[in-house]
C-alpha cells in the first residue's frame, strides 16, 4: 500500500485522465446528469463483477477437472506480462517524472533481471522474502493500473460490490471459492503459490499441538484443522490493442499444523492471504490519495481502517477456523472512513485552522 | 521456501542452478545466490556439500562484481556523454530529460 501511495503522489501519469478506459467498463462517466452517471457506473460495476464471476467459475471448473497445466500456463503468462510489460511502463514513467535519462541497454538489463528472477521466485523456488516482495510489487502494479483506468464512481462501486461478492462466494455453500478450497482440501493439495501470499511463521517443534487438534473433530489424518476457502478474484485487463489475461486470486487460509508426529511438521504454517486482497486494499488507498480533497488525512485514515479491518478478519479467522473472505470488513471500514473523512473531517479541520483553534 | 527444511543435496543443486542461470545476463540471480546461500556456505558447521556450495557462492560473487563494474562504467559514460553524442545519444535513450528554460 505504501508503494502505491508513493507512486500516486509522485508520478502524475497515473492520475491523468486521458480518456482511455478498460474495455470492461464501456460506459463513460462524463455524462450530463447525475442520474445518468450513477446508472453508467452501476452498469460498469456489474460488468466487472460479471467478468470476475465468469473467470472464477472457469478456474474452478479447470481445477475440478484437473487441468492443472492450463491453469499453470495461464498464471505463468499473466505473471510474465505483469512483470515485464507493466513494470516497463512503470519504470518509464518514474524516470520521466524525475527527469532522468536512461538508455535502452541498461533498461533492458534491469527489466530482464527483474522479470526473470521474479518468475523464478514465484513459480519455482526462491527465498521467501523475495517471493513476498515480488508478490507485493505485482499487486501494487495491478492496483495502479486499476486506479488509472477505472473512472471514479465505478471504482468505488466495484470495491463495494467486490466485498459483497467475496462474502457470498466464500461463505455460501455453492460459492465458487468455497468449492475450490474444499476440492483442494479433499485432494490434500496446496493452492498454487503464484496466487497466494504466505506469511510463514516458524514455530519450533516443541510447541504443543493438542489444542488445535481438539478443535477439528473432522480433521483428516494429515491435514489441518482449520481450513479456509478461497476467494477467487480474477480480472481481465485490456490496454488498448493489447490482449492480456490477468488473473489474481485471493484466499485466506490458515494452516495450523494439526499433526502430532513431528515428522509432519514440515507443513507450512502461517496465514495465507490471497493476492486479490492486496490489490483491492492498495486500490482503495491509492484512490483515496489520488482523489481526496483531504489529502493526507484521508489517506492515513483509509490506511488505518484497512489495517484494523485486516486485524479483525484475522481474529475472526482464529475464532472460526474456517475460510473467510478478507475483503468485506476492511473494505467496508475503508470506504466508510474515506467518505466520512473526506466530507466531514476535512472541512472541520479547515475551519479549526482558520480560526486558530487547537484542540 | 525455507532453506532449513530441504536436504543438503537439494541445496547444492539449487545453488548450482542459480549459478548457471546467472550466465544468461542475470547478475541479479547471482546476487540472490550470494545472499541466500551466504549463511549456508560460510557460517554453518561443515557438511559434505558445503565446499561446493561455497565455490558456487564465490563464483557468483565474482561474476556479480564484474557485472557491476561493467554496468557502472557504461552508465557513467552514457550519462556524461549523452548530450554530446547528438543523434546516437537520442537513439540510445529510453527517456530523455527535459531541459530547463
Amino acid at each position: 500500500m505504501v508503494v502505491v501511495v508513493a507512486t500516486i503522489k509522485s508520478v502524475s501519469f497515473y492520475t491523468q485522465k486521458d480518456g482511455q478506459q478498460l474495455i470492461y467498463t464501456p460506459f463513460r462517466e462524463d455524462t450530463e446528469t447525475v442520474g445518468q452517471r450513477a446508472l453508467n457506473s452501476m452498469l460498469n460495476a456489474f460488468i466487472m463483477i460479471g467478468v470476475i464471476l465468469v473467470m472464477t467459475l472457469v478456474l474452478v471448473v479447470l481445477y475440478k477437472y484437473r487441468c492443472y497445466k492450463v491453469i499453470q500456463a495461464w498464471l505463468f503468462f499473466s505473471n510474465l506480462l505483469l512483470l515485464f510489460f507493466f513494470s516497463l511502463i512503470y519504470l518509464g514513467e518514474v524516470f520521466k517524472t524525475y527527469n532522468v535519462a536512461m538508455d535502452y541497454f541498461t533498461l533492458a538489463v534491469i527489466i530482464w533481471n527483474f522479470g526473470v528472477v521474479g518468475m523464478i521466485c514465484i513459480h519455482w523456488k526462491g527465498p521467501l522474502r523475495l517471493q513476498q516482495a515480488y508478490l507485493i510489487m505485482i499487486s501494487a502494479l495491478m492496483a495502479l493500473v486499476f486506479i488509472k483506468y477505472l473512472p471514479e464512481w465505478t471504482a468505488w462501486l466495484i470495491l463495494a460490490a467486490i466485498s459483497v461478492y467475496d462474502l457470498l462466494a466464500v461463505l455460501c455453500p455453492k460459492g465458487p471459492l468455497r468449492i475450490l478450497v474444499e476440492t483442494a482440501q479433499e485432494r490434500n493439495e496446496t493452492i498454487f503459490p503464484a496466487l497466494i501470499y504466505s506469511c510463514n511463521v516458524n514455530i519450533p517443534h516443541g510447541v504443543s499441538l493438542s489444542p488445535v487438534v481438539a478443535m477439528a473433530p473432522t480433521a483428516q489424518p494429515e491435514d489441518d484443522g482449520g481450513f479456509t476457502p478461497a476467494w477467487v478474484n480474477q480480472q481481465q485487463h485490456q490496454l488498448g490493442p493489447m490482449q492480456s489475461s490477468e488473473d489474481s486470486r485471493r484466499e485466506i487460509q490458515e494452516l495450523p499444523s494439526a499433526r502430532p508426529p513431528p515428522v509432519e511438521d514440515d507443513e507450512e504454517r502461517g496465514v495465507k492471504l490471497g493476492l486479490g486482497d492486496f490489490i483491492f486494499y492498495s486500490m482503495l488507498v491509492g484512490k483515496a490519495s489520488a482523489t481526496a480533497s483531504g489529502d493526507w488525512n484521508t489517506t492515513i485514515a483509509c490506511f488505518v481502517a484497512i489495517l484494523i479491518g485486516l486485524c479483525l478478519t484475522l481474529l475472526l479467522l482464529a475464532i472460526f477456523k474456517k475460510a473467510l473472505p478478507a475483503l468485506p470488513i476492511s473494505i467496508t471500514f475503508g470506504l466508510v472512513f474515506y467518505f466520512a473523512t473526506d466530507n466531514l473531517v476535512r472541512p472541520f479541520m479547515d475551519q479549526l485552522a482558520v480560526h486558530q483553534f487547537y484542540i | 521456501m525455507n532453506l532449513e527444511r530441504i536436504p543438503n543435496e537439494e541445496k547444492l543443486s539449487l545453488s548450482r542452478r542459480y549459478y548457471l542461470g546467472g550466465f544468461a545476463f542475470l547478475p541479479f540471480l547471482w546476487l540472490v545466490n550470494v545472499l541466500w546461500f551466504f549463511r549456508e556456505a560460510f557460517l554453518k558447521p561443515t557438511y559434505t556439500e558445503q565446499p561446493q556450495i561455497k565455490s558456487y557462492v564465490k563464483k557468483s560473487a565474482l561474476g556479480l562484481i564484474v557485472w557491476v563494474a561493467v554496468l557502472t562504467t557504461w552508465i557513467t559514460i552514457f550519462q556524461h556523454f549523452r548530450a554530446q553524442w547528438g543523434e546516437v545519444g537520442d537513439y540510445l535513450s529510453f527517456t530523455i530529460p527535459l531541459g530547463t528554460a
